[in-house]
């Protein structure tokens, strides 16, 4: 204990980081590649998916009650699809990407009411949703992208300042000020963290606790349906396995940036890291050779080994 | 007075399944006239046996309020297993021992976790899918095991006393799943765990054996269940046990169980398997696209929920 001088959440993103300098350090030795702009853009490039569904998902852990949403790849898939499917048939971009922004809070507010109205619990009310919105984006395209976007329609996902993708500049930076803002200067934030941490509590001086969580879950399907639309733009055509496997890597980012899975505590900074760490990992085993497929089985491993290592640091402290 | 006995015969999970059967059953038939043929019902029949012992396991563990979802990854892990084994022209006897001894293993790395570890099961079991996912992929090499010998085809093909060999098997394991919930302590301990674990401990529950008994013994049945897959299908490819989880919770959900804990109801599970499976038979015979059987179980397990969760609400109990 006495090593535990520093307070723990400290201490936790000044290891999160120094794991992340770790991976760098170790890539940019074995692949002398790696350190240059190109790589460093694509990392960027990479990153914004599972930035944003990441930033969702934290939201709904922090809110407590068993919080977590398991639907996001499937949000992501749907609305990405429904983006293309509406700039196929000719509506205009802005408004077409608006509606399917839109479409993904409604998928969102569906787990949402799932969770406050019907009370179910959250892993598996999202379960059901998981394979809902999964099966569903597979089976209204047979499987198949929609394919064939216009070129016009790629500034967003392909276009870059100075080496950074227009999208890190104008949608994951900004969503990760603004939500850091709302998260510790406004009301709502605070609210979502007294939720998390004691809900009773909160209830009895009277929070909105359900309304506050259904817009949480809102947010996470808006957040999914903006990477959903990235994704649209970046590849100029709607995947509809886009989203796959990203519940598995949002809810290991979180929990491997220090948000307790148990709500109330945590932060999105260490979302962020943590999603830097992951697609910097992917990018140098890439760069490796080394088979994708590894990469789901460590995210896997690394998603118990998060909550081990947080059980460590929170100590003697029992659920 | 009968009126109200009816409304109680009519409210226990088994007839309420039977008569969504026999309903889902009749509809289907106005569908596809095929549905009710005799050929048709054995093929549901036995489309369910695998997923009729991973659902055994899976309502133990709901029992103890927690939940697994790494099961198609044991599947299809131990599946592997038993296929080189068979390509490697191993005796039956050896084979049948190393299905469920490699599913049992599995099984307790996730005991360990949620058990040594504390971690929360549906983290512990969803790291662990993933890592099993991977573990398939780079075991198989990116190809399929594919045409084996039929050197496992009596555990599936032969028959006791006229009765199938697969319907022993079921019955077996269901018997001794419901003598253990019924008279033995571990039973009790199981549900008291999932009942209120905090109370279970301070009343001096061994909590921990219990869990760890629950998954180690879901990794034993899944194991077997692979063994009865490679048996029937003589091959593995990277997508067995793939919707597994999904199936195997939604039958035991179906079947009465909660995911809060606390209660099984083993025959509630049987009909929930059958009613699961009739569907996904029915759906593809009306002519829906298979493709839509996510989409379709997914959405039952909502749609049971739901419906729990009112009737629990409207006699002013806990909710789900």
């Amino acid at each position: 204990m006495t090593l535990m001088m520093a307070p723990p959440k400290k201490m936790r993103l000044a290891g999160l980081v120094a794991l992340w300098i770790f991976a760098l350090a170790f890539f940019a030795v074995r692949s002398p590649g790696f350190v240059s702009l190109a790589n460093f853009s694509s990392i960027l490039q990479f990153s914004t998916l599972l930035a944003l569904v990441t930033f969702g998902q934290t939201l709904v852990i922090l809110g407590g009650g068993g919080g977590v949403d398991l639907s996001v790849g499937g949000i992501v898939s749907l609305s990405g699809l429904s983006i293309a499917f509406g700039v196929k048939e000719g509506l205009d971009p802005y408004i077409a990407s608006l509606s399917g922004i839109a479409f993904g809070g409604l998928l969102g507010l569906v787990n949402g009411l799932l969770v406050t109205k019907f009370r179910l619990l959250p892993l598996i009310a999202t379960l059901g949703t998981f394979y809902a919105y999964n099966g569903l984006s597979v089976a209204l395209t047979d499987g198949a992208p929609i394919a064939g976007l216009p070129t016009f329609f790629g500034t967003l996902g392909q276009g870059s300042v100075a080496g950074i993708p227009l999208h890190t500049v104008f949608i994951v930076l900004p969503a990760f000020l603004i939500l850091e803002f709302v998260l510790w200067q406004t009301p709502v934030g605070r609210w979502i963290y007294g939720i998390g941490g004691n809900e009773r509590a909160c209830r009895l001086v009277g929070l909105p606790v359900d309304l506050i969580r259904l817009g949480i879950y809102v947010h996470s399907g808006v957040m999914a349906a903006l990477a959903g639309l990235v994704a649209d733009s970046w590849l100029l055509s709607a995947r509809p396995n886009i989203g796959e496997n990203l519940e598995l890597l949002s809810l290991t980012a979180a929990l491997l940036g220090g948000t307790s899975i148990f709500g109330g505590t945590g932060g999105l900074a260490g979302s962020l890291v943590a999603v830097l760490f992951f697609t910097s990992f992917q990018a140098g085993l890439q760069m490796l050779n080394v088979n994708a497929i590894w990469q789901l089985g460590l995210v896997g491993f690394f998603l118990i080994f998060s909550v081990l290592i947080d059980r460590f640091i929170r100590g003697g402290e029992s659920t | 007075m009968s009126g109200n006995s009816i409304r109680r015969l009519i409210g226990r999970r088994e007839v309420s399944l039977a008569l969504a059967c026999l309903g889902a059953a009749g509809i289907f038939r106005g569908f596809s006239p095929y549905f009710l043929t005799a050929a048709n019902l054995t093929t549901i029949l036995q489309n369910s046996v695998e997923l009729l012992l991973i659902s055994l396991g899976i309502s133990f563990i709901l029992a103890t309020a927690g939940i697994d979802i790494a099961v198609g990854g044991v599947l299809g892990i131990s599946a592997i297993f038993i296929g080189w084994s068979v390509e490697a022209g191993w005796p039956l006897s050896t084979i049948v021992l190393l299905g469920p001894v490699a599913g049992t293993c599995l099984g307790m790395v996730s005991g360990f976790m949620i058990v040594v570890g504390k971690v929360p099961p549906i983290i512990a079991t969803l790291g662990l899918f993933g890592v099993y996912r991977a573990a398939i992929f780079l075991l198989l090499g990116g190809s399929w095991i594919s045409g084996l010998p039929n050197t496992l085809a009596p555990l599936v093909n032969s028959a006791i006393f006229g009765v199938p060999v697969v319907a022993v098997y079921v019955l077996a394991f269901y018997l001794v799943g419901w003598l253990i919930l019924r008279w033995f302590p571990l039973g009790t301990a199981v549900l008291a765990v999932g009942g209120n674990e905090r109370a279970a401990q301070l009343a001096g529950v061994a909590v921990g054996r219990s869990k760890f008994f629950v998954y180690g013994m879901t990794g034993f049945l899944v194991g077997f269940a692979a063994l009865l897959y490679v048996a029937r299908y003589r091959n593995v490819e990277t997508s067995t046990g793939e919707n597994v989880a999904l199936d195997a919770i939604v039958a035991a959900v179906l079947g009465g169980s909660s995911v809060l804990g606390g209660q099984a109801n083993l025959i509630g599970t049987m009909l929930g398997v059958v009613l699961v499976r009739l569907l996904q038979n029915g759906f593809v015979l009306a002519g829906v696209p298979s493709l839509w059987e996510q989409v379709i179980t997914g959405s039952l397990l909502l749609l049971v929920l739901i419906l729990d969760a009112a009737v629990k609400r409207s006699a002013r109990l806990k909710p789900v």
